[in-house]
């Protein structure tokens, strides 16, 4: 979990727009997660996603597990470039409209003690 | 007549007189109290991070894939806006030229900005999970 800058995260006022873009993250380079003897490598990150409602609503509600989302399923595309200056290793992506990924939402979610406000 | 005995060693008035006057000696000296300032005080249950999901610690990182009927948030006490995604797929391209795709199911992002519950109180973030 990552706290993100005001500035990297940009939300369409109509919310169907998700855009995050964040330079030098710390991580760490872990091929073999989960495995547990996997070796975890000091690596900088630089990202941008966008995320796009399809339109097509999305609701998911447990109340035994105390969480409701509403929202629309989303069309999400990201472009990164990794560096792992231990083992002089860098990597950076095609173009960001050159990826896809198979499940996306956006949205709004209360959970918890918000649940029943 | 009764006898009055007192059967508590150390309640005699001059015995009180001692554990008063040894009592306020640290309040007299400012030295004394030099330990106490440098405690950082914190709050009582936890500090301002956020909650986990709470049945969401099968491999410790409180974490499940992106998916229908799936909670969308990474974290629990939560209201506000969340995007989620996972299983991309994707290519680049390394510093010697070799062509790496890059996704899979565990590509799993997740962003989440609102409010939370920590610290008895209501905390303000905008997050992520990479």
């Amino acid at each position: 979990m990552l706290p993100i800058p005001d500035s990297d995260l940009n939300i369409s006022p109509d919310g169907n727009i998700f855009t995050l873009e964040m330079k030098d993250v710390a991580v760490v380079d872990q091929p073999k997660w989960p495995a547990l003897d996997a070796l975890a490598t000091p690596a900088r990150m630089s990202f941008k996603m966008v995320w796009k409602s399809t339109g097509e609503p999305a609701k998911y509600e447990d109340a035994s597990k105390h969480f409701r989302f509403t929202g629309f399923r989303a069309t999400c595309q990201m472009e990164a470039q990794v560096e792992v200056p231990s083992i002089g290793f860098s990597w950076k992506s095609d173009p960001l409209d050159t990826s896809k990924c198979d499940v996306a939402v956006i949205g709004d979610e209360v959970n918890g003690r918000y649940y029943d406000s | 007549m009764t006898s009055i005995s007192n059967t508590c060693p150390a309640c005699s008035r001059r015995e009180m007189l001692k554990i008063g006057a040894l009592t306020a000696i640290p309040l007299m000296s400012p030295s004394a109290m030099h330990g106490f300032r440098n405690q950082v005080s914190i709050a009582a249950n936890g500090n301002t991070d956020p909650y986990p999901i709470p049945w969401l610690d099968k491999n410790g990182s409180h974490n499940q894939p992106a998916g229908p009927n799936l909670e969308p948030s990474h974290v629990y006490h939560f209201k506000g806006k969340v995007a989620r995604c996972s299983t991309f797929t994707g290519m680049g391209t390394d510093n010697e030229g070799n062509r790496i795709p890059f996704g899979g199911p565990t590509t799993d992002y997740g962003v989440m900005a609102g409010d939370y519950w920590a610290a008895r109180t209501t905390q303000h973030a905008n997050l992520t999970h990479i």
